[in-house]
């Protein structure tokens, strides 16, 4: 349970006219992002992974010790960050290429050998995620496809670990996946933030930032309404920040 | 999603809003080039030769318009068939019908081009949207069918056309394009409109709202088809006689006219009126670059060069507006 | 199970394409007499290689996503420009090398202007070949001279041989850049990122992909191969001719085509396009030989393309997309 601070967030604003954000990541936790569609938790998230730009404030990734500040998404993969997108069709799946191109497309210079990729290599990463993400796909030179939404998302989520990130920000990860597979899921979070990787959770589920995390920021009108955590950390709270009323 | 898109198709304003800016480009570039050629070549565009002038324009200008509506129907729908057709309905026209069967009327010889043009465009709707053969897969093989055909029942050039034909790029040039606009704005005016741009923004959604897709494509290129028809009689008309060789030369022309003319390519944006307009626009440049009395090949080079320059500049124009926003 | 039907499907299509290439050979070889004979089949095989030259770009571009009508003015440029060139006592090879870079060049500029600005690539593709054309037309005054060296000739002259073989050395050749080409497509990054990019443009940038990059490289690489093939083309037709790469622009997409990929990216592969070629070559080459006029060849072409398409290029209902 390292505290070693691994992304740093000053004074970002989201939005014109809204009030900055102030925050620090820590290895090994898990952050929930919370608020009402639209109120700046997915620009914010989207800011963290280098896909949108702040208005002002800066974000710096501090691993392994020295410090890169993010400005674009290639630079934050660089520095240690992946990122899980939201849609899964529209910016996730390859839909007619196999399991095993899905997984490994953002890693591919890991398995090749004099610059053609080793078909053993992809196959022996991937079965290691495969294992640790129980994906369930009889073929993985099938497409994708053909694999259930859960194991779609599982594989994606492979493809982001892939990258051994520092810190991994999940866009609504359970969207359109059945519970069995969300349980799974959850499971796996908990066991990579044991392992000291920091993760940024957006869910449009309140239940889900309750069951995962032990700290949560609640979105309104593109700023920090409230940063709530450990006891006071409940539904009611969570949905009276949400709605701007006094708690 | 779904219900909304169609609302939005359906709302009057946002579709004026989005035609504007579109076309604003291709209206920029035809004030301009209509100054340059103003003069240029004032002689040109004196009033009394008005009749030519359209004459002369009304093939470029009819092929854009056919081309329109299959590509406003989305998921990569492309008619490149329509240049070939405009040389069958010529040859059949002139050679079949006319020089060989003697028939001259005018109430027989359009309704007959026009029919080819229904019965090509049904072919072509029924392969693409039936068989679901790629579009530009399948007008290709209408294009090389109908360029063959052309070829065989016309080895050469032959004329003459009749003398009420002729008169159709001359004094009555603008009667055939005005029927078409006529045409296409009571189009408009049905709810297979709001279902065209629909299907073309989103098809998907389209399906999921009940609306019959395959239908409403097939009927896309079926009026592509007449339009291509009608725009094979204004070509016969501007030459004056049967060509095998011309008609073909439209096709990629009059796609550049419909991207010029702010029409995405990728379905469900754009219209007849601006499809219109970048032919027009064309049409212009060819006049300014002719009065230049350079030589042909100059004259492909700036002609290419400006095509790239105005689709980049309307881009970028896009681009802006949409930051803008 | 409609995911693995498409997979299926796509292999099923190249299949299918080397079938049909099989049977319109065997039909040739019933209905002609001498169809089969050694010298026709090694005018085939001559013909389908330098269409397999030309086709190797749009099988690239087409797996992305994109189209390129440029390929018939850059076998047009690089036939008349080598030839002038070559004529004007340059070196050949500093002849080759100076028209390749110049296509790298034309491609990578039509890549460019398509992806960073999100222009249509059949616009682009259009507009930059046709200056390229006018260029060249302009340079040569209309009249190209020159012709290319023996050595060229030789390479693809339909009596040559290469070695042991009855063939010259274009097809051995073009069986060796295949495999390359299959390999490139099959087992390299490159390859790999080309597939994801058509296959879904939207995801490719959140999986490192440079599409801006992927375009010009691919692009550039289409008309490099196309510059190929115009040089070929002199050596085969002995002089220089601006128009030599005309009948190229449909037929390369033709043979795409036919050989199961699909125009909205994501799918195909070189081998189908070999299958298409084949497919192409033995069509014209058997329509000739039974006495059809070249219109009618065109004609029935065009009847066949569309036949074969339907029997194993169908789309998939909208309703089986949502």
């Amino acid at each position: 349970m390292a505290d070693r601070s691994a992304l740093t967030v000053r004074d970002l604003v989201i939005a014109p006219g809204a009030s900055a954000v102030t925050q620090t990541i820590a290895s090994g936790e898990i952050v929930g992002l919370a608020g009402l569609d639209g109120h700046g938790q997915e620009l914010f998230l989207k800011m963290l992974a280098g896909l949108a730009p702040p208005l002002s404030g800066s974000i710096e990734s501090a691993v392994p010790g020295s410090s890169h500040k993010i400005t674009g998404f290639r630079g934050a993969v660089a520095s240690g960050i992946a990122y899980l997108p939201r849609d899964r069709r529209a910016n996730g799946i390859f839909p007619t290429q196999s399991v095993l191109d899905n997984f490994a497309v953002s890693t591919l210079s890991r398995d090749t050998r004099f610059g053609l990729i080793s078909p053993a290599a992809r196959k022996a990463r991937y079965d290691a995620y495969r294992e640790k993400l129980s994906i369930v796909a009889p073929r993985p030179d099938a497409p994708i496809t053909t694999l259930s939404g859960g194991n779609q998302q599982k594989v994606l989520l492979a493809r982001a670990l892939a990258l051994e990130p520092a810190i991994l920000l999940l866009n609504d990860p359970t969207r359109g996946v059945d519970v069995a597979t969300r349980h799974v899921l959850y499971d796996v979070f908990r066991g990579l933030a044991a392992d000291g990787m920091g993760l940024v959770i957006l869910s449009s589920e309140i239940e889900e930032i309750l069951l995962l995390c032990r700290r949560v920021l609640v979105f309104r009108e593109n700023e920090v309404a409230a940063e709530i955590s450990g006891e006071a950390m409940n539904t009611d709270s969570v949905i009276t920040a949400m709605f701007g009323r006094a708690a | 999603m779904n219900p909304r898109l169609l609302v939005r198709a359906r709302g009057m304003n946002p579709r004026l809003l989005s035609l504007s800016r579109s076309v604003g480009f291709a209206v920029v570039l035809l004030v301009i080039l209509l100054a340059v050629n103003l003069i240029l070549s004032p002689a040109r565009f004196t009033p009394g030769s008005w009749g030519a002038l359209v004459g002369l324009a009304a093939p470029l200008i009819g092929a854009a318009i056919a081309s329109t509506p299959v590509i406003l129907a989305g998921r990569g729908g492309i008619d490149i068939s329509v240049g070939p057709l405009m040389g069958f309905v010529n040859a059949v026209v002139i050679q079949v019908l006319f020089l060989k069967a003697g028939i001259s009327s005018p109430l027989l010889l359009v309704p007959a081009a026009l029919l080819i043009g229904a019965l090509v465009g049904a072919a072509n709707g029924f392969l693409a949207t039936v068989v679901r053969i790629q579009p530009i897969v399948a007008t290709l093989g209408t294009y090389l069918i109908l360029t063959g055909v052309t070829l065989t029942i016309l080895p050469a050039p032959i004329g003459p056309a009749p003398a009420w034909l002729k008169a159709l790029a001359g004094p009555w040039s603008i009667l055939p394009l005005a029927v078409m606009f006529l045409v296409w704005w009571l189009v408009r005016r049905l709810p297979y409109y709001d279902q065209l741009m629909a299907v073309g923004s989103d098809d998907r959604a389209a399906y999921t709202a009940g609306v019959d897709v395959t239908r409403v494509r097939f009927i896309a290129y079926v009026i592509a088809g007449i339009f291509g028809g009608c725009a094979g009689l204004m070509l016969t008309a501007l030459i004056g006689s049967a060509d095998p060789n011309i008609g073909p030369t439209y096709t990629l022309i009059a796609i550049a006219a419909v991207a010029l003319g702010g029409v995405s390519l990728a379905g469900g944006r754009g219209g007849v009126a601006g499809a219109a307009i970048g032919a027009i626009d064309i049409f212009l440049l060819q006049s300014v670059l002719t009065t230049f009395n350079v030589s042909t090949f100059v004259l492909q080079i700036a002609y290419g060069a400006i095509l790239v320059l105005a689709v980049m500049l309307t881009a970028l124009q896009e681009r802006l507006a949409m930051r803008a926003r | 199970m409609a995911g693995r039907n498409l997979f299926a499907t796509t292999n099923a299509r190249v299949i299918g394409a080397f079938c049909v290439a099989t049977l319109l050979h065997l039909a040739g070889a019933v209905l002609i007499p001498g169809y089969s004979s050694p010298f026709a089949v090694r005018a085939m095989l001559v013909l389908a290689s330098l269409l397999a030259v030309a086709s190797i770009g749009q099988t690239l571009v087409v797996i992305m996503g994109g189209i390129d009508l440029s390929i018939p003015f850059v076998i047009g440029f690089a036939n008349v420009v080598a030839a002038q060139l070559y004529g004007d006592g340059w070196n050949f090879v500093l002849v080759c090398g100076l028209v390749g870079v110049l296509a790298l060049v034309i491609g990578g500029l039509n890549g460019l202007i398509s992806r960073s600005l999100d222009i249509q690539p059949l616009i682009v593709t259009l507009g930059i070949g046709m200056v390229v054309q006018g260029l060249v037309l302009l340079w040569t005054a209309g009249f190209p001279s020159g012709s290319a060296p023996q050595a060229v000739s030789s390479f693809v002259s339909i009596g040559g041989s290469a070695g042991p073989l009855p063939v010259p050395w274009l097809v051995p050749s073009l069986v060796v850049l295949s495999a390359l080409v299959v390999l490139v497509l099959e087992r390299t990054p490159y390859g790999r990122r080309l597939y994801a990019l058509g296959s879904n443009p939207g995801a490719a940038p959140l999986a490192l992909i440079d599409p801006v990059r992927m375009w010009i490289v691919t692009y550039a690489a289409s008309a490099f191969f196309a510059a190929v093939a115009g040089v070929l083309l002199l050596g085969f037709t002995g002089s220089a001719y601006g128009d030599v790469g005309q009948p190229y622009l449909f037929q390369t997409i033709a043979a795409v085509v036919v050989g199961g990929a699909a125009l909205v990216g994501g799918r195909g592969s070189y081998l189908g396009t070999i299958a298409g070629v084949l497919v192409l070559t033995e069509i014209n080459t058997l329509l000739i030989g039974l006495g059809f006029q070249p219109s009618a060849v065109q004609a029935a072409l065009g009847l066949i393309i569309v036949l074969l398409v339907s029997l194993y290029g169908r789309e998939r209902h909208v309703s089986t997309t949502i």
